[in-house]
């Protein structure tokens, strides 16, 4: 299979922008990532464009205005890892041999306030009142509490932590540091998950410029950088509790789509989880970032508490995650995230993140999850 | 007349009929005769195993709580429950004898509701439909 690279990248900041169009957002990241690859628009032989939320054709909508080339332009989703699985038909076409040459966009516009139920769950999901996300997000945590022991000051440690890293990314919608006590203290969403535990829906793209390594001399002199795995996968049968399930098998105990999705790109990239200098994951909800520090193999089942007790993933850590503040930082534009993930990983891999780089990072992982059990892994290397 | 006679419930194939007595209602669930999985609701084919031979069985009334959380604020959406005001309920899985677990509101006393906490069935009237027929659903209730 011929091998990817990564050649340019850029990313619209995630929050709220009341007086931008989503047309406006995703024309921002996609203008960036091309002008950092120093490729020019009709240069670009395909383009895939990952968002949920947004209506018909966005991908034409924001790229055509650029030139209209006759490129196929495509609309993907895949949930929280619609990111994932878009990079990877973007790769596919790449290393199929029909083209050399894409632009890989995420964008999203999200509602403000709930997101519509419908969206996800069965009506008389709704009808009843088990249509409260972060309730499921809950019921993990407290189980989890109930099996290994993990207390509700591990889960605080985790939105500590990513609060902390936020305040040096300047793509993230809060840069506010908190103290564990306000943490602790701020409003109970659904026990025992705390508001300042939560990441929030909003606006936000982020793009990459792929090519196939032996073209990408002829169109960029920037050093590429290696995809060296990129699966998306969706849970087996019964191995994810996360909304909008409504049942769970008692006798099947499958493993969780981090840990399939992972495992398969380890192997993929001839490494393991030791073998990675840092990671964005999805911490929807600061307890979903412990479990998966698990699933990644960070660590055995049961222990993630420790792994933050003990400092391991911190930015100056054995193991460090979401550098950026994570999605409780940045929010959570579904379409971008895992692209915004792509692109804070680029950022430290060229060693330009700053007071919250990394030191010689060399290989570098993004991780997302969400409804239906879809979830994607990328894997980068230098 | 009984007036659950015309009852219809909250999701297709969710409740065994007839809705009246509503203390005799399960809920319906599908058992694979491949592979003996249990899933909730009426199926034709089986997540597991992909067999195509399903049975539809009413799953046992009794249960234990295998997780929760409590839902402090309206859930979105077009929610049946009590709106005016709102009244808290704690939501869980239940673990029952089938070998599966089913997303529910508990219905216990908030500070009470524990892992382990049996439970048993309760079906009744969530709300009347706009051609005036209750709509039942079910939620478990600690005993
Ligand atoms: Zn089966």
């Amino acid at each position: 299979m011929r091998e990817i690279v990564i050649i340019g990248a850029g990313i619209h900041r995630f929050g709220r922008f009341d007086d931008e169009s989503y047309i406006q957002i995703g024309q921002e990241a996609a203008r960036k990532a091309l002008q950092d690859a120093g490729v020019a628009w009709k240069d670009i032989q395909s383009a895939y464009v990952s968002t949920q939320y947004l209506p018909s054709t966005v991908g034409p909508k924001i790229l055509k205005p650029f030139g209209a080339t006759g490129i196929p332009i495509m609309d993907m989703e895949s949930a929280c890892a619609s990111g994932g699985s878009t990079l990877r038909q973007g790769m596919l076409s790449i290393a199929s041999g029909a083209i050399d040459i894409a632009l890989v966009l995420g964008v999203e516009k999200m509602p403000r306030g709930y997101m519509d139920p419908l969206q996800i769950y069965y009506p008389w999901q709704v009808d009843m009142g088990l249509s409260t996300n972060p309730s499921y997000w809950a019921m993990r945590a407290r189980r989890h509490m109930h099996e290994y022991g993990t207390t509700e000051e591990h889960i605080a440690k985790i939105a500590f932590k990513n609060h902390k890293n936020s305040v040096h990314n300047p793509n993230a919608m809060y840069r506010k540091e908190f103290s564990m006590e306000q943490i602790q203290t701020s409003k109970l969403v659904c026990d025992p998950i705390r508001l300042l535990e939560i990441c929030a829906p909003n606006e936000g793209a982020a793009a990459v410029v792929i090519c196939a390594r032996e073209a990408a001399q002829k169109y960029t002199s920037n050093p590429p950088i290696t995809i060296a795995a990129c699966v998306h996968t969706l849970a087996g049968y019964s191995a994810d509790f996360r909304c909008p399930v409504d049942s769970l098998s008692a006798k099947v105990n499958n493993p969780g789509p981090t840990e399939v999705t992972s495992k398969k790109a380890y192997e993929m990239a001839g490494i393991g989880p030791q073998d990675v200098d840092c990671f964005e994951v999805q911490d929807t909800d600061a307890f979903c970032e412990l479990e998966i520090y698990e699933q990644l193999g960070l660590c055995p089942f049961g222990e993630a508490g420790r792994l933050i007790d003990e400092g391991v993933t911190e930015i100056d850590g054995k193991h460090p995650v979401n550098m950026s503040g994570g999605l409780i930082s940045k929010g959570e534009p579904v379409g971008a995230s895992h692209l915004g993930q792509v692109y804070e990983l680029v950022t430290q891999l060229r060693g330009n993140a700053g007071p919250r780089q990394v030191p010689n990072v060399r290989t570098a992982l993004g991780q997302v999850l969400g409804a239906s059990g879809n979830c994607a892994v990328t894997i980068l290397k230098k | 007349m009984d007036r659950l006679s015309n009852a219809v419930p909250v999701g297709e194939g969710l409740l065994t009929t007839p809705l009246s007595p509503a203390e005799n209602v399960r809920i319906n669930g599908s058992r694979c005769s491949e592979c003996g999985e249990v899933m909730l609701g009426s199926y034709k084919s089986c997540a597991n195993c992909g067999g195509e031979s399903m049975q539809q069985i009413p799953l046992g009334k009794r249960g234990k709580v295998w997780t929760y959380t409590v839902i402090r604020h309206q859930p979105p959406g077009q929610y049946r429950g009590p709106k005016d005001p709102f009244v808290p309920f704690a939501e869980g899985l239940v673990e029952l004898p089938e070998g599966i677990r089913v997303v529910s509101a508990l219905d216990c006393d908030l500070e009470k509701v524990h892992i382990g906490m049996e439970v048993e069935l309760v079906v009744y009237e969530l709300y009347q439909n706009e051609q005036g027929q209750p709509v039942m659903a079910f939620k478990f209730k600690a005993v």
